[in-house]
């Protein structure tokens, strides 16, 4: 993603649309970019054209509240250098001085990653957990901090291993011209997802589940829904003067529209969707209006710490766990609606792609 | 065949004597002169009435890279010459300080696209910024500058989409992780290739990599390899 240039978003059409707003999306939206701001002045020349600073998660997404963690790292493409390791110690150091929370606990985060495993390792037993994580959130909430060179062309080259690894989109004669190599490993990163949900259960103790829960329920949940919409634009907007004539010639352009959406928002891609499908108003004010719930949430001291510290046996009769599960299911619904009741095109496309 | 030949820069480290003689001896038909360290520029100039030229159907010049403020107006006035004589005048964009000057060259000015070091000229879209600045003039399109920014030559891709129109002459190497100008690999041929319908036949192809005398038609060949001659076409399924 790169920093938007002040046009009208999807979003904001669809608050004119709707005569609604969000101000939990929009107070988030505005951290987002305050921080952004500020790390670009913090972290200034420890970036370079083979290095970018990349934040992920909450930041990326313009989602960031009072109690985020900083997902980052420094994400090289180029020649091997001993000083990328001064560097990511660098921008450690100077985050901690902001003191600016550190990165979860998964070790994804928080140190360098290399283009070149990100790249040619997709799938195959070197494609390891955190190989896949980074390269799918790389491509559905991440954003380069200052210098974005290397960035960009490593999200770039990952398009293109989807694009020109698909035999079946680029030669196939089916009626759906969806990148499914592309779709299956977001599917596939969605699905680790939820196991590594229940492995991190067991793993520590029950401790912050019920926080986990409710982002697995809907930020990650929005992520993968984005994922999918990226992968069906494809084919929805696909002309038909290149739908009839795909060739290995027609790369570039595809990447090109895919990097447009790779370049926004999940919550503009989605928006963006509600407002070209058939979706009812109805719909997009309850998907919104639940997001905007879950953001109030989290940049809620006292609820945010609720989730964060229940108790297993405590959860179903705790007043914030339900509210949060309404907030969710509400979600839920509206994504059903605009998937599989209202709008023919996406049904069409999730009943091919999504389970078989 | 497309027409392909050497700039003197590597070739000759900047003897043009020499560098004129190791391709009129092979029947080279495109020849650059490089000047691209300022003071080579004026040693150029100075020679240019005794280097014997005549075999070479196309003849451009390189300006130098490295144009310190107030040496600018120098050496636009030293490339007169090269503009009477109707020969592209080859420029860096980050070595341009006065747009306004250099338009005197109309579209014998050639603006390369630059490798990833450089601050500007690397993307279809830095490039629109400069060409806004000098609509007149050309392109000199770096493949080998377009595959380091872009390894997928996706960007390659949109730079002669976007300014094939203006496209006067190649630069062709393998540019590697550091900047250098080093012959053609099995790679580099490769990635070449998937642009090469984007490229007209007759568009003058000149190699800037460092060869030995004996291995010009080794890489000349591995040139018209990797841009093998074909009718240019943008297919409708390359515009979206």
């Amino acid at each position: 993603m790169t920093e938007p240039a002040g046009e009208t978003t999807a979003l904001d059409q669809l608050r004119q649309k709707l005569g609604r707003e969000w101000p939990a999306i929009a107070r988030a939206d505005r951290a987002a970019q305050a921080m952004r701001a500020q790390l670009r002045g913090a972290l200034r020349n420890l970036d370079s054209v083979d290095t970018s600073i990349v934040v992920f998660g909450s930041l990326a997404r313009n989602e960031w509240t009072s109690k985020s963690d900083l997902d980052w790292t420094l994400l090289i493409d180029g020649q091997a250098d001993p000083e990328h390791l001064t560097a990511t110690q660098r921008i450690s150091d100077r985050l901690a001085a902001l003191d600016i929370p550190k990165p979860g606990r998964g070790g994804v985060f928080g140190k360098m990653a290399f283009s070149h495993d990100i790249i040619h390792r997709i799938g195959g037993q070197d494609d390891t957990n955190q190989n896949t994580t980074q390269r799918i959130l790389l491509l559905l909430e991440s954003r380069a901090i200052d210098r974005d060179e290397a960035y960009d062309r490593v999200i770039t080259q990952i398009l293109h291993r989807y694009l020109l690894d698909d035999r079946g989109l680029i030669y196939g004669g089916g009626k759906y011209k969806v990148p499914r190599f592309l779709l299956n490993d977001i599917v596939r990163f969605w699905r680790t997802m939820t196991v590594d949900f229940v492995y991190k259960q067991r793993e520590h103790a029950g401790e912050a589940w019920a926080l986990r829960d409710a982002k697995l329920r809907l930020s990650r949940k929005l992520i993968f829904v984005s994922g999918l919409l990226l992968c069906f634009h494809c084919h929805l907007e696909m002309p038909a003067e290149i739908r009839r004539s795909l060739s290995e010639n027609s790369i570039p352009v595809l990447v090109d529209h895919l990097k447009k959406d790779v370049q926004s928002t999940p919550l503009e891609i989605v928006a963006a969707a509600l407002l070209s499908s058939r979706a009812s108003g109805q719909t997009a004010r309850n998907l919104l209006d639940a997001y905007d719930a879950f953001l109030a949430m989290l940049d809620d001291p006292q609820k945010r710490g609720r989730l964060k510290e229940l108790r297993w046996e405590d959860l179903h009769a705790d007043p914030t766990f339900r509210e949060m599960l309404e907030i969710s299911h509400q979600f839920q619904g509206a994504l059903s609606k605009l998937f599989f009741e209202e709008d023919p095109d996406l049904f069409d496309l999730i009943k091919f792609y999504g389970v078989f | 065949m497309r027409p392909v030949g050497f700039s003197t820069g590597l070739l000759a480290d900047g003897d043009f004597h020499r560098g004129v003689r190791l391709l009129r001896e092979r029947s080279v038909p495109v020849i650059e002169l490089s000047a691209l360290r300022a003071p080579e520029l004026a040693r150029l100039i100075g020679l240019l009435d005794g280097l014997d030229l005549s075999a070479f159907s196309y003849i451009s010049v390189h300006a130098p890279s490295d144009l310190e403020a107030g040496r600018e107006g120098e050496a636009i006035a030293r490339l007169q010459i090269v503009r009477g004589r109707g020969w592209p005048v080859i420029v860096h964009p980050d070595a341009i300080g006065d747009f306004r000057s250099w338009t005197v060259f109309g579209e014998l000015l050639c603006i390369e696209n630059m490798d990833k070091r450089k601050p500007t000229g690397r993307t279809a879209s830095e490039l629109a910024g400069v060409f806004d600045r000098l609509p007149d003039a050309s392109l000199c399109f770096d493949i080998g500058h377009a595959r380091q920014v872009d390894p997928t030559m996706n960007e390659a891709a949109v730079i002669l989409r976007t300014f094939g129109g203006r496209l006067r002459q190649l630069h062709m190497s393998e540019v590697g992780a550091g900047s250098t100008h080093n012959p053609l690999t099995a790679s580099a041929i490769a990635a070449f290739r998937r642009v090469s319908h984007l490229i007209p036949d007759e568009v003058p192809i000149i190699l800037e990599a460092l060869v030995s005398e004996g291995e010009i038609e080794t890489e000349i060949a591995r040139a018209q390899e990797a841009l093998p001659a074909q009718q240019v076409r943008v297919a409708e399924n390359e515009i979206w």
